[in-house]
């Protein structure tokens, strides 16, 4: 297993200047041709691509900019092997039709030499036939996309904030662990972004030996009252809601008009805008027993994360001076970007698709952004399997102790 | 802790008392496609996002420019009437002169929707849920075992008293009447003098009132999307259940699919909710193919 532990600024910082060391040596890249197309001697062409228009944007603009901010600052300290990263970037609409018409854009068109994108599941997805036979390292930017990622393939890699499995799982380590919860209410989508959560979540629930109630629910539903009343007549200790913002927001209105006073628990699935989800809600009071799942390494203005924001604010100022920037989901874009690179840089001098794929296989290294190890195994191309959890009030988040990581393992 | 009876009471008077608030809204949206449908003969496919425009346009007066709900609230409504009437005027008046003219007009309605929709998701406004601020408050009633706020107590008291205005206007003033003459038979009511062009486009934008009505009382429930029009499918369902071209018919219709909706939701499975409208339209279809209020079928001689 290639393991590249404490890989993040620092260690990159380090690992570049080995590689920028060795590119002026004999062995610099760039001897001539090449068998893949998108590497020249001086370049490697990536496509990057999100949802950077309709209702899903803010799902994918800001982890496109984080991502976009970290390539530009590899090629600020001089690249990868001596080459310098060229961004191809294309609007994939949060769409399955407008996400593959992009990559075969990007693939064939562009020529670019490896992919990274995608923050829609269900879009991404959509794109592994094509990935899988044109043999292009893909990397998702922020997209669960479980449905690519298991059983494994050898090109596509994704979970890089989280997969969908390890959600649902985690969220009920959490509350047996933190609440000593024994009767829990789950509420997620009737959709297979809903079923790939309730399967872990349900693996965890036996481990523990604790009993689920699961409501499941339509992402476009009008009316939770059914759902909700179902649940308070279950009397859970806790509720996990694994939803969408939209149907948590509507859920934990109708919880609070119904009297559930029990904690809830929203995993990272709904939790793009906090700010908005109180507005949404109405009132405070529906925050008082509220805990949200988030997947990097600190709250979000925590000293871990000062870094990324940092850099976020320096790159992007104006985008910083807007209300609700960064965006919570900002710093995933940065990790799938570091598992660009990491992957680039261990390849060699004459990376091909081929040996970048390679590496990706076994790849782990501390991106010091995500709150656990980015780590792809043999039967594992998920990245990132750990959470931590904060307690939100409506206005402020704290952090709760521990980081809880899947234990749930695909089986082929 | 309650036994298994008692439960099931519970969700039979929750879920009729939530069904009537949510089966209001759907009634005000079949009433809004139903009178475009008596008049034009065509279905408006732009309903759901008329509805949708109603609630950013309120949405823009009340939170980004901070405009008073007493005054934002009639100037959405006029706003939507206009461009509603507006419509009609510009664009369908035009087609009418055509011949497939029912065609012409699903069309038209379809491109208003592209265009109303892409408006929205321009703006930026449409990139995140929002909602208003809650008007009524928080506080809840208790009606038997049910539980209800405020909001859906206003929200099913402003909707019935839609309905009964509408309902004295359509049959005691003289432009109502006009309407329902048009709606019946439009050559005869050409014949004894009433402008059909003008009152077509009043009807547009009433029904287009309506849709914002209906968009202003819901967003807080529903909260506001580019995608929120897709509620109006349950206006479509509520209207075919009612009988298509019966009023009374679209008010019971909403409220069966409201109602219908929840008790699916509590005593099937809460997967069931989305699905349930559809197996009553077919219930009620198979039973009464003219809708519950639908006249006898009537064929036309060729």
């Amino acid at each position: 297993m290639l393991r590249m532990k404490a890989f993040g600024l620092p260690g990159l910082i380090a690992g570049l200047a080995l590689s920028t060391a060795a590119a002026a040596f004999p062995i610099k890249a760039g001897q001539g041709t090449y068998q893949d197309p998108g590497i020249t001697d001086d370049k490697i062409k990536i496509g990057l691509f999100a949802p950077l228009s309709g209702p899903a944007r803010a799902y994918g603009e800001d982890p496109l900019n984080a991502a976009r901010m970290w390539y530009e600052m590899i090629n600020e300290m001089g690249g990868i092997w001596g080459r310098k990263i060229e961004l191809v970037i294309e609007d994939d609409r949060c769409a399955a039709n407008d996400l593959v018409a992009a990559v075969k854009k990007l693939v064939e068109q562009d020529q670019v030499f490896m992919l990274n994108g995608g923050s829609c599941s269900a879009a991404a997805v959509a794109a592994q036939e094509y990935v899988l036979r044109s043999k292009i390292p893909y990397v998702m930017l922020n997209a669960s996309g479980d449905g690519a990622l298991y059983p494994p393939t050898d090109y596509i890699f994704g979970g890089i904030s989280i997969s969908q499995r390890a959600v649902g799982g985690i969220a009920v380590d959490f509350v047996v662990k933190h609440f000593k919860a024994k009767k829990i209410g789950y509420i997620n989508h009737d959709d297979a972004y809903g079923a790939w959560n309730l399967e872990t979540a349900q693996y965890m629930a036996k481990e523990h030996g604790v009993s689920l109630s699961v409501e499941s629910i339509n992402p476009n539903i009008t009316d939770v009252t059914a759902p909700m009343l179902k649940i308070r007549a279950a009397n859970p200790d806790v509720l996990v809601l694994t939803t969408y913002a939209r149907p948590a927001a509507l859920i934990l209105k109708r919880a609070h008009e119904l009297g559930f006073k029990g904690p809830i628990v929203l995993t990272v699935t709904g939790t793009a805008n906090l700010k908005q989800l109180v507005e949404n809600v109405g009132t405070k009071d529906a925050f008082a027993n509220f805990y949200v799942q988030d997947v990097i390494n600190d709250s979000p203005d925590g000293p871990k994360q000062r870094w990324i924001i940092d850099m976020y604010k320096k790159r992007y100022p104006d985008l910083a001076a807007k209300p609700d920037h960064p965006t919570p989901y900002m710093p995933y874009g940065v990790a799938a970007a570091q598992t660009v690179t990491h992957a680039l840089m261990l390849a060699g001098p004459n990376p091909t698709r081929e040996s970048v794929a390679r590496i990706l296989r076994t790849l782990t290294f501390e991106s010091g952004v995500m709150a656990g190890l980015i780590s792809f195994g043999e039967n594992d191309r998920a990245g990132q399997e750990s959470s931590i959890f904060l307690k939100f009030d409506g206005e402020k988040q704290v952090l709760q102790p521990g980081v809880y990581t899947s234990r749930w393992t695909y089986k082929p | 802790m309650m036994g298994d009876w008692q439960v099931y009471w519970l969700f039979l008077q929750q879920g009729i008392a939530s069904g009537l608030v949510t089966g209001s809204i759907y009634a005000l949206l079949a009433i809004a496609i139903v009178i475009i449908f008596k008049t034009t003969d065509a279905p408006n496919f732009a309903a759901g996002e008329i509805f949708m425009a109603g609630a950013y346009i309120a949405l823009y007066l009340v939170i980004f420019s901070q405009i008073a709900y007493v005054i934002a609230v009639p100037v959405t409504l006029g706003v939507t009437f206009i461009l509603s009437a507006l419509f009609y005027r510009v664009v369908l008046r035009r087609i009418g002169v055509s011949p497939a003219v029912a065609v012409n007009v699903v069309i038209a309605t379809l491109g208003l929707s592209f265009v109303l929709k892409g408006i929205v998701r321009n703006t930026g406004f449409g990139d995140v849920p929002r909602s208003f601020p809650a008007v009524f408050g928080a506080d809840t009633i208790q009606i038997g075992d049910a539980v209800l706020t405020m909001q859906d107590v206003a929200v099913f008291a402003l909707a019935l008293l839609a309905m009964v205005i509408f309902f004295v206007f359509f049959n005691y003033t003289r432009t109502g009447r006009a309407m329902r003459a048009v709606g019946m038979n439009p050559r005869a009511a050409a014949l004894v003098g009433i402008d059909l062009h003008r009152t077509r486009m009043l009807i547009w934008g009433l029904s287009g009132l309506l849709s914002a009505l209906a968009a202003i009382l819901i967003a807080p429930k529903i909260l506001m999307t580019a995608d929120m029009g897709i509620v109006v499918i349950l206006g479509f369902a509520a209207a075919i259940v009612g009988g298509f071209t019966s009023l009374p018919g679209a008010v019971v219709g909403g409220l069966i699919i409201g109602i219908v909706e929840n008790l699916v939701g509590l005593f099937v499975s809460t997967r069931a909710i989305v699905v349930a409208p559809f197996i009553v339209i077919m219930l009620v279809l198979a039973v009464r193919p003219q809708g519950l209020f639908g006249g006898p079928t009537v064929i036309k001689k060729v």
